[in-house]
């Protein structure tokens, strides 16, 4: 067990070095994602506030109390594209053969699918992320003390595993389908419309499924609520940074089950 | 001792009926009617340590499907592999630590940095202990001269340099049998040379069992004294090369230079090429000798030159592509 953790270790630290040294290799396409995936986002905030603006507020949560929830979902988003993105692109590993070279070696096949890859270009989606969400602590007086600090990261952990499971979930349906399909654009709007604002504000049957079935209010919407002590939308009090936590696991676990099954189904592709 | 056991392999697959139009796609939609493929059939066959074997067969024989099953990537539907003595389905992991796989049409260098960056990688995920490490990348640097590349990024490899580091890539951590798909591949003369002598080397110096497909008869000839072929799924021939062609091949070809245009047939021997005064007769060893039928063919005709010819590695590939039932 220990010798696996230490191996599993040194060859993640491994695939890092390698996915910076592409990043070095590449350097003006780092600069390009720079320049366009903080405006997709700093635009999407702009429409927040407009609305607010006009509104006075979505589902009864102000314009600091949305910049917390709106960067919370970003920085989750963001770790998610560094650690799952492959998720999205499954299919093509999937019709390309691209996982006979993960089968022949010594490793955990979804670990290499993950890992093999770090996409660093994630990043520039976290410095937006980092920005609206920390203009909203200080909108909200948010307080980083030990405990907070704490739940923030069993948040976070939580999240990112709920994102990147369910990316490999839809992503393992290829193994059925057999068709390649590019699922990014649909789960990104899915997860945006989803994370990046109050819960409440949809109808109770499609909040119910969205914190049962797939539980996405997990990933921001109640430990914010929590963390601001929103006491109208907050469920679970006291414990639900641990929820998110939990549903990480139990998603990615599901996830898990879910790729492997697939993987015995997998055909390779013709030589 | 048997490295490999592959037992009444078989592979099919699920095909989905499709009717013919518009009309068929609707009927399909709701009518499935599913039909079942048989990449592999029953295939059974051992391979000894040290063995260089040359897996052969034509486009859509079942090849691939069978390097693909032997290791671990896929599934057989029924049948097993055992390489030294474990299931290749169900421990992938501690099998795939004694196997190298080289596919010629596809790398597993990355692609974007030096060569060098994924042997240590290779090194990590295979547990590649320092100095057995420094000594396989010194044995592959006599054999291959890997060190001149070796700081070059893989995508500025030459297709020849490319092959040289995908199989020292797989040849890194030791292992005892290495499979190497179409290894030769679009390659140049001195890239074949390389390659077979690369083969040559660590199957002498390592004793590393080794299986390739190839379409290449020269591969065959320098390398394998052993040889599959399969068609159809179907293992087709077994055995060393020289049975294999007595068994199936057993003709020689006479070539026969008259003085003129003009040729005469034979009725033990068949005229297969005529192009000039060039003439050339194939004829079955047990029922006529060479010396026999350039007595009976000059009675007929004056002869100014000939020359035989045994029956080649290409001869042999031909008549098994066929179906191993053609006359010669």
């Amino acid at each position: 067990m220990l010798s696996s953790i230490k191996h599993y270790t040194s060859v993640t630290w491994e695939y890092l070095k390698l996915s910076i040294l592409t990043v070095f290799e590449y350097p003006a396409n780092m600069i390009g994602w720079l320049i366009s995936n903080p405006l997709q986002f700093i635009v999407g905030f702009a429409t927040i506030q407009f609305v607010v603006k006009e509104f006075g507020d979505i589902s009864g949560w102000n314009y600091g109390q949305l910049a917390f929830l709106y960067g919370l979902a970003i920085i989750s988003h963001a770790l998610s594209m560094i650690f799952f993105v492959q998720g999205w692109f499954m299919g093509f590993f999937v019709i390309e053969g691209d996982f006979d070279r993960y089968m022949l070696r010594p490793m955990n096949v979804l670990y290499q699918f993950c890992f093999t890859h770090f996409n660093l270009i994630g990043i520039t989606d976290l410095i937006p992320g980092i920005c609206v969400f920390v203009y909203g602590c200080i909108q909200v007086g948010f307080v980083f003390n030990l405990r907070n600090i704490v739940a923030l990261l069993a948040i976070l952990v939580g999240a990112t595993f709920i994102r990147g499971g369910v990316y490999i979930i839809i992503g393992s349906s290829t193994f059925w389908t057999k068709s390649v399909a590019d699922f990014g654009g649909y789960t990104q709007e899915f997860f945006d419309k989803t994370t990046m604002y109050p819960l409440s504000m949809y109808p109770e049957s499609v909040q119910f499924i969205l914190t049962f079935v797939i539980p996405i209010g997990w990933v921001s919407f109640y430990p914010a609520a929590e963390l601001m002590g929103l006491s109208k939308d907050a469920f679970m009090p006291g414990v639900a940074p641990l929820i998110s936590l939990g549903a990480g696991a139990a998603v990615f676990a599901v996830a898990a089950v879910i790729f492997y099954m697939g993987l015995k189904r997998y055909e390779s592709a013709g030589s | 001792m048997a490295v490999i056991e592959v037992k009444n392999l078989t592979k099919e697959y699920k095909v989905n009926k499709k009717g013919k139009g518009l009309g068929g796609a609707v009927k399909n939609l709701f009518l499935r009617e599913k039909a079942i493929v048989s990449a592999v059939k029953d295939l059974s066959f051992t391979i000894e340590k040290g063995e260089i074997v040359a897996f052969i067969g034509p486009n859509g024989a079942g090849k691939s499907t069978t390097v693909k099953m032997m290791s671990g990537i896929l599934n057989p539907t029924k049948g097993q592999v055992l390489i030294n003595g474990k299931d290749v389905a169900k421990k992938r992991k501690e099998v795939v630590m004694d196997l190298g796989v080289v596919f010629g049409q596809r790398t597993q260098l990355n692609w974007d940095l030096r060569l060098g960056e994924s042997f240590e990688l290779l090194k990590r995920i295979y547990r590649i202990p320092n100095d057995r490490y420094e000594e396989n990348l010194r044995i592959m640097n006599d054999i291959l001269g890997i060190n001149e590349i070796i700081d070059i990024p893989v995508r500025q490899l030459s297709l020849g340099q490319r092959m040289r580091g995908d199989l020292v890539a797989a040849m890194l951590h030791s292992p005892s049998v290495l499979f190497l798909d179409e290894p030769t591949i679009g390659l140049d003369v001195e890239g074949k040379y390389a390659i077979r002598k690369f083969i040559k080397e660590i199957n002498r110096v390592k004793g590393t069992t080794v299986i390739l497909t190839t379409h290449d008869l020269g591969d065959i000839q320098e390398l394998c004294e052993r040889l599959i072929i399969i068609n159809n799924g179907e293992l087709m021939e077994d055995g060393p090369l020289r049975e294999v062609t007595e068994r199936i091949a057993p003709f020689k070809t006479l070539v026969v230079e008259f003085y003129d245009g003009e040729t005469v047939e034979h009725e033990k021997a068949e005229l297969f090429y005529h192009e000039g005064n060039i003439a050339k007769y194939r004829f079955p060893k047990a029922d006529i000798t060479a010396a026999q039928l350039i007595e009976e063919l000059s009675a007929k005709k004056e002869i100014k030159d000939v020359s035989i010819e045994e029956a080649g590695i290409d001869d042999i590939i031909r008549i098994a592509y066929q179906g191993g039932n053609e006359k010669i």
